[in-house]
């Protein structure tokens, strides 16, 4: 997909755990790996915006489109 | 939901043994003597006759005919034993699964079929002189409900498939 998620590397430079990005955003360790891995097929604006918040960061650090 | 299930699931199996009893009753009533009585006519029979024209061979042929529509309702039978794992599947919760799919597909294949030879069959019969057939009659009977229900069965399997295809995407929404 041409669409990658760098939500990794955000979490590196937070020093943030994804257990723990999990229990903040409120969504399942299990669907946040699904996430981290690019397997998701769509993101919900309301994860998007929790996932900002919690990162502190803007959608684009974690979205990032790539030419094929 | 679980009783609605149970219930067509006994309505299925009510449908299906009925069926069964139909057809056993039609098969015991059959004249399958008449199988022995062609087999000492080919027995018998002069060689060199030409075989179409042969009385007996024309009135084995109806019952060679007859034995296939019994086939052909035999098939329809087992088309319905495909509800049954259509129920199992939406009781364990496996609403839009390949089964299911493959099951509404399959159960539109067996309908169309059906009408499809039965009314060629039922052809036969007329041409070799044993029974009459109407082209339009025919239409108006049985297959008008078969054949629609065949091209049901094959929207509800492109339906299930494109939901199945729709819930994957959902579940990988985050």
């Amino acid at each position: 997909m041409p669409i990658r998620v760098n939500l990794d590397v955000m979490l590196a430079k937070r020093k943030m755990k994804s257990k723990d990005l999990a229990e903040i955003i409120d969504i399942t360790t299990a669907n946040l790996s699904i996430l981290k891995s690019g397997k998701a097929k769509a993101i919900r604006f309301s994860t998007l915006e929790a996932i900002c918040n919690a990162l502190d960061c803007q959608p684009s650090d974690i979205l990032e489109y790539v030419e094929n | 939901m679980k009783d609605k299930i149970n219930i067509l699931t006994i309505i299925t199996y009510g449908v299906i043994l009925s069926s069964i009893s139909i057809l056993l009753n039609d098969m015991r009533e059959f004249d399958f003597n008449q199988f022995t009585a062609f087999q000492n006519w080919a027995k018998a029979a002069n060689k060199t006759d030409p075989w179409f024209t042969s009385k007996n061979a024309i009135k084995w042929s109806f019952y060679v005919i007859s034995a296939a529509l019994f086939f052909w309702r035999g098939y329809l039978i087992y088309g319905f034993s495909y509800f049954l794992s259509i129920l199992k599947e939406i009781e364990i919760g496996n609403y839009f699964s390949d089964k299911n799919s493959k099951s509404f597909k399959k159960i539109g294949d067996i309908f169309t079929s059906y009408a499809a030879s039965v009314l060629i069959l039922r052809f036969l019969l007329a041409s070799i002189g044993k029974s009459t057939f109407n082209f339009f009659q025919e239409f108006k009977t049985e297959l008008t409900i078969l054949i629609p229900c065949g091209l049901a069965f094959y929207i509800l399997a492109e339906l299930f498939k494109r939901a199945k295809a729709t819930e994957e995407e959902n579940e990988l929404t985050i």
